[in-house]
């Protein structure tokens, strides 16, 4: 048989190669190429029919032996029928024995499903009457099937689980909803404290804001102002005379104090600062420090901070006059 | 600990003098008029303090430029003694300290070396980001920074010890300007201290200057600062725009009383010699303080005031012992300062 098979190969390799390639010009595979391992087979209507009466027919009680004769009676067959159809494998003996074994392949999963139904049933130690036949084994996996499918879901998000499991799985989750609650108050307390004091401010302009922006803004006025008055009265001087330096001092002495008697509730506040800045135009002698008499050797103002209560914000103007004796003696 | 700080050469550990130094465009940490030394501060924290208090750390320091270290870096392992040992040479010559603990946050200003310390209870605070999301027109010209901030003290009328001292150290923070030379286009921020009387609680305020013109229409005014060109389709003529009588907003009442004289021309629109208008916009950090204690040295020695009494400066201290290495503080009251005796909150600063 399988020299004959091999003597028919021989020479109709040649022939079948060329009509193959015949054919591979005219056609196109349409269909799929089939999984790896597996060869194309065509599958004739007589064959068709022939699975169709042996699936009714299958009883899975019948003997293993007889399901291979079965098998083996097919692929003689086959490999006839093959011959004759045209088909673009060229060793069709060995590919309808293959598809005979896939075809007897497929039967045996669906045998396998009653098999296994058959050995549940067997499996519980009474022999039941399971299901033997294919047709019948099929609607069987069709209703069990369905049954599964459409079992409502249960409600329990954790899915189905053994009922043990069950509480250990509800005690964990409230746990953790513990565990959780607390870690929130924690860092709900933490950035409370966090955020003490911290006060966003209103979109509109409260009252006692626009009294800061009010006072705030005399207080630049009044500097401007002051700054002006020194800025311009010294412009027809030239501060590098000396002559024209001491008319510059006694000039902005005058405005400062002018400025100064101006009566203000900001009298302290503007006065501190000026008095700062009187300090500075009394202490100019040159106009380069290190020609001054006192360059560098100030004492301290903060080193007898303790020892100025005497002297309050409110003497400033005696303390500029006192200064202006001590610039005059020069 | 790695600092970065604008100019300011290197000088040798001088003896603090007088701090009142001129203003200078240059950051010199000497002043060449006057030769005195320009002020210039650090402003860190001690302990960990949380991020709103952070945020404010960083408006302070934005506050006190140019004469501060904007990227201070800061180890927890830093002690002041570190701060200290840096200050020296680069002739840093004040310290704002900010720190946490849980009734609220304290800010300390101090004088370096061995100046006094000023503790501030800080009751509120905003930063300078929540002050700017409040306005409808927040502003921030991009050159406000470079120079320094003039300093405006109201209220401190008392003239006792602790206002006295508050008064001083704030105007030695920051350089004064000499009148006769100082160029009104620097003076573009102020800061305001209002003390009230009252509440004991001075209101810390930061603010932008702004001059406007003051007699010119405000469509004219809005088209030449803006350089937005005008809707004319509706006009006959050029002559209707420029003097179309438009209503004045309530604002325009309150520049008459903020009207000066300026001596020189400041940006493109205010002339010398012609009216402007001061404006002013808030930016910054926003505080509400209160001082609490005044210490003789650098966050240690003699307890000069207290506000709360033995038990609260107490429980206080023991926060400052556990975060800086210096020496114990000595409890000792001054019989010259003033104290209230307020056990009701000495309470809560033991907590």
């Amino acid at each position: 048989m399988a020299e004959e098979m091999q003597l028919q190969e021989s020479r109709g390799l040649p022939r079948k190669r060329k009509f193959a390639k015949k054919q591979g010009h005219k056609k196109k595979p349409k269909t799929m190429p089939p999984p790896h391992g597996q060869k194309k087979v065509k599958i004739d209507k007589k064959m068709k029919k022939l699975f169709r009466k042996r699936a009714r027919e299958y009883n899975s009680d019948d003997d293993e032996d007889e399901e291979e004769n079965e098998a083996t009676v097919p692929t003689t067959t086959n490999k006839h029928n093959g011959e004759e159809i045209d088909s673009e494998e060229p060793s069709e003996g060995e590919d309808n024995a293959e598809g005979g074994r896939k075809r007897w392949n497929k039967n045996a999963t669906d045998g396998h499903n009653e098999f296994s139904e058959d050995e549940g049933g067997e499996e519980d130690g009474v022999v039941q009457p399971g299901i033997m036949k294919f047709t019948e084994g099929v609607r069987a996996f069709k209703l069990a099937f369905k049954n599964i499918i459409n079992k409502s879901v249960s409600e329990d998000s954790l899915g189905p689980i053994l009922s043990g499991h069950k509480k250990l799985i509800a005690d964990k989750l409230a746990e953790e909803e513990a565990e959780r609650e607390t870690k929130g108050e924690a860092k709900k307390e933490k950035q409370k404290l966090a955020e003490k004091g911290h006060v966003k401010p209103a979109n509109y302009l409260v009252p006692h804001e626009k009294f800061l922006l009010s006072v705030a803004t005399k207080g630049v006025v009044k500097l401007f102002n002051a700054v002006n008055k020194a800025q311009t009265a010294q412009k027809g001087l030239d501060p590098s005379r000396n002559k024209d330096a001491k008319e510059i001092k006694k000039r902005t002495k005058a405005a400062f104090f002018s400025e100064l008697g101006k009566p203000s509730f900001t009298a302290t506040g503007t006065s501190a600062k000026a008095n700062a800045l009187t300090n500075k135009v009394e202490d100019e002698q040159p106009a380069w420090a290190p020609l001054q008499d006192n360059y560098m050797l100030t004492s301290s103002k903060l080193k007898n901070w303790d020892k100025m209560p005497d002297k309050g914000v409110s003497d400033d103007v005696g303390r500029a006059s006192e200064d202006s004796d001590s610039s005059d003696e020069d | 600990m790695r600092k970065k700080k604008h100019g300011g050469f290197r000088r040798p550990f001088v003896v603090k003098t007088n701090t009142n130094t001129k203003q200078q465009p240059h950051l010199a940490s000497v002043d060449p008029i006057t030769g005195k030394k320009i002020p210039k501060s650090f402003v860190f924290s001690r302990g960990k303090i949380p991020g709103p208090l952070k945020q404010l750390q960083m408006d302070l320091r934005k506050l006190m430029l140019p004469y501060t270290a904007l990227n201070l870096k800061e180890k927890r392992r830093n002690n002041l003694k570190d701060f200290l040992n840096v200050a020296g040479p680069m002739g840093v010559t004040h310290f704002l300290i900010l720190s946490k603990t849980a009734t609220a946050p304290y800010l300390r200003v101090a004088t370096t070396p061995q100046g006094p310390t000023l503790t501030f209870k800080i009751h509120e605070y905003s930063s300078a980001a929540d002050v700017a999301k409040s306005q409808l027109h927040p502003r921030c010209p991009k050159d406000l920074f470079t120079n320094s901030a003039l300093i405006v003290l109201s209220g401190f009328v008392s003239g006792d010890l602790p206002l006295k001292l508050t008064t001083n150290m704030f105007q030695n923070i920051f350089p004064t300007i000499d009148v006769k030379t100082v160029k009104l286009s620097s003076c573009q921020r102020i800061v305001l201290l209002n003390y009230n009387k009252d509440t004991k609680q001075i209101d810390f305020r930061h603010y932008s200057i702004r001059l406007q013109p003051v007699g010119v229409s405000r469509r004219i005014r809005k088209f030449v600062q803006n350089h937005q060109v005008p809707d004319l389709r509706n006009l006959q003529d050029v002559s209707d725009f420029v003097t179309k009588a438009g209503y004045g907003s309530e604002s325009e009442a309150d520049e008459e009383a903020a009207t000066v004289t300026l001596s020189s021309d400041i940006g493109r629109v205010n002339r010398a010699s012609m009216k402007s208008a001061v404006k002013l916009q808030e930016i910054g950090p926003r505080m509400t303080l209160q001082l609490v204690k005044v210490e003789k040295g650098l966050c240690s020695g003699e307890v000069l005031f207290s506000e709360f009494g033995k038990p609260g400066e107490k429980g206080k201290s023991d926060d400052e012992n556990d975060e800086d290495s210096e020496g114990s503080e000595d409890q000792d009251q001054d019989g010259n300062g003033s104290e209230d005796d307020e056990d009701g909150e000495g309470d809560e600063e033991l907590n």
